[in-house]
């Protein structure tokens, strides 16, 4: 019993440094942005805020900008996420026997998630130049005709292809691996049953892959929500902050603008919405869970 | 026939994903003379001019100063996530310690847009003389790469039986020291896989070199922008492209090399995040 105790205090000893770690780094900028939230602050007051209560978020929740990026964020992140996830999936299990026998073509197509996105957003810069790039250019050559692929109409669809050529190997990977798990004794019975492939597909092996479905649809939606950095190097905000996600929004608010107060109540808010949703879907999933056992 | 229909495929879908890539590499060998009149996907004199510039060190671009703060930002913020990771993933996965608080909570934090610790996190290092370190930068990458590293290892730890500990136990040994001879040497794939995630993640990072850094510890993923503003005469496509190449360069190797144990880890993370 006294040595189970001493365990447990040594357990706790050692799991220390990180809660401390997190305290500091984490913690402590959360008050900070709790307090500043309430406060008229700027950048000579930093030290002095003065709590004045909820005006910053009165005036996030007049700012138009800020519903844009919010709606900018969820349409990005919701259509990011369903293109990459169908393309994945189909090509995941279209493209399975050559894989199979050769894993570098998974190499290959694994590539784009090596790259900064920083980077390959400033590639598409030079892809998409109207002079440089050779998009433009072959247009040019074979149509006779060319688009204004950051211009006002087009940018938040170039932008959607950008995220998901890039991420779409993402999704292609995970579902090759839960494609690949699938016991063939299943697919075997199945199949000497004289289900055809297509119903094989339906009914036995897309049900028997939805869990990974549905993770891969949260990821990638999580990461289009959040999206910041080739967006950033690509369009700034514009045109006329047409392409400001909420991570970008908060980022101007703060470093272009000096709207400090403007910028932490945001924080604040997606902070309260984000860990909301996450644990909502903890509950949700550790309930399935349970159920199932 | 088929599968002459799956190669098409495959080139297609390779093709489109690498697009940018594979443009970024071939602009890179043209000349200047070139790039005005061929914007097209093949080169006529290749060159190796764009290179040679890139690593001319001026007041304004240091390419050198740029990948060694990537490689310093890196490597603290992939070593000391792995060094808090490990121990409290042991105790996680052995003393089932906060298993309902803490771990959900740090692979919650892979899943929160960062930005919104950005703001305070600038002022703190104002405070604490931090901005514009590569100190400063490496503390912030290891809060990026932890939620990653603790659940490959916690993961780890729960494969490996238990008698293991208990034979330790019997000896006499204490937890720290059966994590650091019993448990640590065991886990060294987990921890290699963890570091080798770590690093490609920290270098690729973005967003925190942005904002902490101006000038003495900025990253590549940073500097190489600066390229794309220099000198007055707009951007000089063939030096940029040569830039973003040396900047890619190290992760895509590292990616290639290690793509077994890179794309297990992506699934452990995704499916048990």
């Amino acid at each position: 019993m006294n040595a189970q105790r001493a365990h447990s205090s040594e357990f706790r000893l050692l799991a220390m440094p990180l809660v401390l770690f997190l305290l500091v780094f984490l913690g402590f900028p959360a008050i900070v942005n709790l307090i500043y939230s309430v406060s008229d602050v700027s950048f000579e007051t930093l030290r002095q805020p003065k709590i004045t209560g909820l005006s910053n978020f009165a005036a996030v929740w007049n700012d138009r900008a800020f519903w844009q990026a919010s709606w900018f964020s969820l349409r990005f992140g919701a259509l990011t996420a369903l293109l990459e996830c169908a393309l994945g999936l189909i090509l995941a299990i279209f493209l399975s026997p050559l894989i199979e026998r050769r894993s570098w073509l998974m190499a290959i197509l694994m590539l784009p998630l090596m790259v900064a996105p920083a980077l390959v957003g400033l590639m598409y810069r030079l892809v998409l130049h109207e002079f440089a790039g050779p998009v433009p250019y072959y247009l040019w050559a074979w149509f006779g005709t060319s688009v204004s692929f950051l211009g006002p109409t087009s940018a938040f669809w170039t932008l959607i292809v950008v995220e998901t050529l890039q991420w779409t190997p993402f999704a292609l990977l995970l579902f090759y691996m839960a494609y690949r798990a699938i016991p063939t004794e299943i697919v075997e019975a199945s199949a000497m049953d004289g289900a055809r492939r297509w119903h094989l597909l339906w009914y036995i092996e897309l049900p028997l892959m939805a869990p990974t479905i549905v993770v891969a649809l949260l990821i990638r939606f999580i990461d289009g929500f959040r999206v910041f950095d080739n967006v950033y190097v690509l369009t700034g905000s514009g045109p006329g902050g047409s392409t400001a996600s909420l991570s970008i929004y908060i980022y101007e608010a703060f470093f272009k603008q000096g709207a400090i107060g403007k910028a932490v109540a945001a924080s604040v808010i997606l902070f309260a919405v984000s860990f909301a949703v996450l644990y909502g879907l903890n509950f949700i999933a550790s309930r399935r869970k349970g159920a199932l056992t | 026939m088929i599968n002459a229909l799956r190669w098409l495929v495959f080139a297609i879908a390779a093709f489109a994903m690498n697009f940018p890539i594979l443009v970024t590499l071939v602009t890179s060998f043209k000349s200047t003379r070139e790039l005005s009149t061929n914007p097209g996907l093949w080169v006529q004199a290749p060159t190796l001019d764009n290179y040679l510039a890139v690593f001319q060190v001026s007041d304004r671009l240091n390419i050198f100063l740029y990948l060694f703060n990537s490689i310093t930002v890196a490597f603290i913020g992939t070593t000391l996530a792995v060094v808090l990771a490990l121990p409290a993933a042991y105790a996680i996965a052995r003393g089932r310690l906060g298993e309902r608080t803490l771990l959900p909570f740090i692979v919650n934090l892979r899943a929160v847009p960062l930005i919104i610790f950005a703001i305070p996190l600038y002022m703190m290092f104002q405070w604490l003389a931090l901005l514009d370190t590569r100190l400063g930068l490496g503390l912030i990458l290891s809060i990026v790469n932890l939620p990653l590293a603790l659940v490959i290892l916690v993961n780890a730890i729960r494969d490996l039986p238990g008698e293991l500990d208990e034979a330790a136990l019997m000896d006499g040994a204490s937890r720290t020291q059966i994590l650091l001879r019993v448990i640590a040497p065991v886990c060294r794939p987990a921890i290699v896989t963890s570091l080798i995630f770590g690093f490609i993640t920290a270098w690729n990072e973005f967003l925190f070199g942005l904002m902490l850094t101006t000038s003495k510890a900025v990253p590549i993923t940073v500097g190489a922008s600066f390229f794309f503003a220099a000198s007055g005469g707009g951007v000089q496509w063939g030096v940029a492209s040569a830039v973003m190449v040396v900047g890619a360069l190290p992760p895509v190797l590292l990616g290639l090399i290690m793509y077994r144990q890179i794309s297990g880890s992506m699934t452990a993370g995704a499916v048990k995040g």
